[in-house]
């Protein structure tokens, strides 16, 4: 399936799958903050439901401005976005909303509201939807049980560590069983330990069937799970490698 | 259907939630409006109590046509048939001269002896005119006097006129102070009340923030804050009616004599339908307040 007059990328750096049914697709992407200057520059690229891609590259190279035009944060200067079959170009405010329940984010620094319980973190996602409280404690329960977090589910985030605190960012992005998982440098603040812990976290709901895109300038994470990599420089897609093996 | 129900529930406990988070801001909010609807609903309530008291005066009011002295017994009768004609007359009575004598005697009571000297009755026949419901006005009573005037026979006639409309212009007096204070004192809340629930949102600008990234729709951020502002306005409200009652239980014992005996009635308080009217206007003035601070947010 392609879009009316979009053209798909042609040869260059850029991946172009010949698979229609990508869950992110995005066609000659630019993003300007101020005039003459780039976040992102003609990026194209397209990544299949419950494919693992890494966005690498150095500080300021656009993986965050990328990761924003995903989940409809901002909106594209140039080109066309199209995510779970939606063009976030052309989407209209209010349908931004429904989009983003069907896409869980974990960001470097967590947002956590810290006046609220680990479960009351957790259940912003279901009650943004109006599920019933009943069903919300359940899922809520099921989703840090499996992250190891059922324990803690009535402490404030200012009392857990930094490893935990992530898990329960995670926790509240998956809550909703999300199509899409996006995740903004996820170990950025956290030792190496918990940075494999929470990236086994992370790279396991992939296997359940959700895209998962995480931006990272830790090549060491990118090395050691061996799945696609895409890298940004200057806002410009420079490499784009792929396992041997097929994804995930 | 459900799920707009637990939406609900989730507004009112945040709303709820709010207000309880940040007790500083929150209570300026509701002494605002308080402190404005205690001055608003003081003007209404005097105003309310003059209107009634001019209806009332109204039912007593009485037109007086004083007649030529040498008018027959028949011209008396024929003015009597005409004056009865007229439109918003309700009853005619006629007053012969010895009737005036007898009532003058019957009212200076144990000076009547000073009447005794008199060779003549100097007092004229009239007629004693009582205005239909709909006429009792000073527009109403002005129509029915410039009538009656033109009728030959009549000499004179005494109304409640002069004072009618010098208690008109009090009560429009009293009604455009009431509705110009109103107006500049809602305004003044409204900018506190926007103002203060901006400062709510402000601090909680990260759970706004967290709200939208989990998909939360612009009207499902805003409208706890809409709750929380009506809320705030109708316990702003509420403490203005009380505090009303309060004073109005203080103050009226010390008047309530004086005034009956020279109105012949005592002020009331709001009816309860206007008591919950005034707590309704709170919540309005709370609901704009933040409807103006929500207005211009560009993010939900």
């Amino acid at each position: 399936m392609s879009l009316p007059g979009l053209q798909m990328p042609r040869g260059g750096t850029a991946a172009s799958s010949p698979r229609g049914d990508g869950a992110i697709r995005m066609f000659h992407v630019s993003k300007s903050y101020l005039a003459g200057s780039f976040a992102l520059r003609d990026v194209s690229i397209e990544l299949g439901k419950s494919e693992f891609v890494f966005l690498t590259g150095p500080s300021g190279a656009g993986k965050t401005s990328l990761l924003k035009l995903l989940f409809g944060a901002e909106r594209p200067s140039e080109g066309q976005i199209v995510v779970l079959g939606r063009n976030i170009a052309r989407l209209g405010r209010a349908a931004i909303p429904p989009l983003r329940r069907r896409i869980g984010v974990v960001f470097q620094d967590f947002k956590l509201l810290s006046r609220r319980t680990v479960e009351e973190n957790v259940a912003l996602a279901l009650q943004v939807t109006g599920t019933p409280p009943r069903e919300t404690r359940a899922k809520v329960f099921a989703v840090l049980k499996q992250l190891g977090l059922q324990h803690r589910r009535f402490h404030y985030p200012l009392s857990l560590s930094g490893g935990e605190q992530q898990r329960v960012a995670i926790a509240r992005a998956l809550v909703n069983e999300p199509e899409i998982l996006l995740a903004d440098e996820p170990t950025g603040n956290l030792d190496p330990d918990l940075t494999v812990e929470i990236m086994d976290l992370i790279a396991s709901t992939a296997l359940r069937g959700t895209t998962v895109v995480v931006a990272t300038h830790e090549l060491e994470i990118v090395r050691r799970y061996g799945k696609r990599a895409v890298r940004l420089e200057g806002g410009r897609i420079v490499e784009d490698t792929r396992p041997a093996v097929a994804n995930p | 259907m459900r799920r707009a129900f637990y939406k609900l529930l989730y507004f009112v406990r945040t709303a709820f939630r709010g207000m309880w988070s940040s007790p500083v801001t929150s209570g300026v909010s509701v002494i605002t409006i308080g402190v404005t609807l205690v001055l608003v609903g003081a003007f209404a309530l005097m105003l309310q109590n003059m209107e009634e008291l001019l209806d009332k005066f109204g039912e007593d009011l009485l037109v007086t046509a004083y007649l030529e002295p040498d008018i027959s017994e028949e011209a008396l009768g024929h003015l009597e048939s005409r004056v009865r004609e007229v439109d918003g007359v309700g009853s005619v009575e006629g007053i012969s001269p010895d009737e005036a004598l007898a009532r003058f005697s019957d009212t200076v009571g144990s000076k009547s002896a000073l009447l005794e000297g008199l060779d003549v009755n100097p007092l004229p026949a009239s007629l004693e005119i009582s205005l239909t419901p709909e006429r009792r006005s000073a527009d109403g009573l002005e129509a029915v006097v410039g009538v009656i005037e033109g009728f030959p026979g009549v000499a004179s006639i005494s109304s409640g006129r002069d004072w009618v409309e010098g208690y008109l212009r009090a009560v429009a007096l009293l009604r455009g102070i009431g509705t110009g204070l109103g107006a500049i004192l809602a305004l003044a809340t409204l900018l506190i009340v926007a103002n203060t629930i901006r400062l709510g949102i402000f601090a909680r600008r990260d759970e706004l923030e967290i709200l939208s990234l989990v998909g939360a729709s612009r009207a499902f951020v805003q409208t706890p804050f809409l709750m929380e502002g009506a809320l705030q306005g109708a316990v702003g409200g509420a403490i203005a009616l009380g505090l009303l009652f309060a004073l109005f239980s203080v103050v009226l014992p010390g008047l309530e004599f004086g005034l009956e005996l020279l109105v012949g009635s005592v002020p009331r308080f709001f009816t309860p339908t206007e008591s919950l009217l005034m707590i309704g206007a709170g919540g309005v003035l709370g609901l704009i307040g933040s409807a103006a601070a929500l207005s211009g947010r560009s993010q939900p």
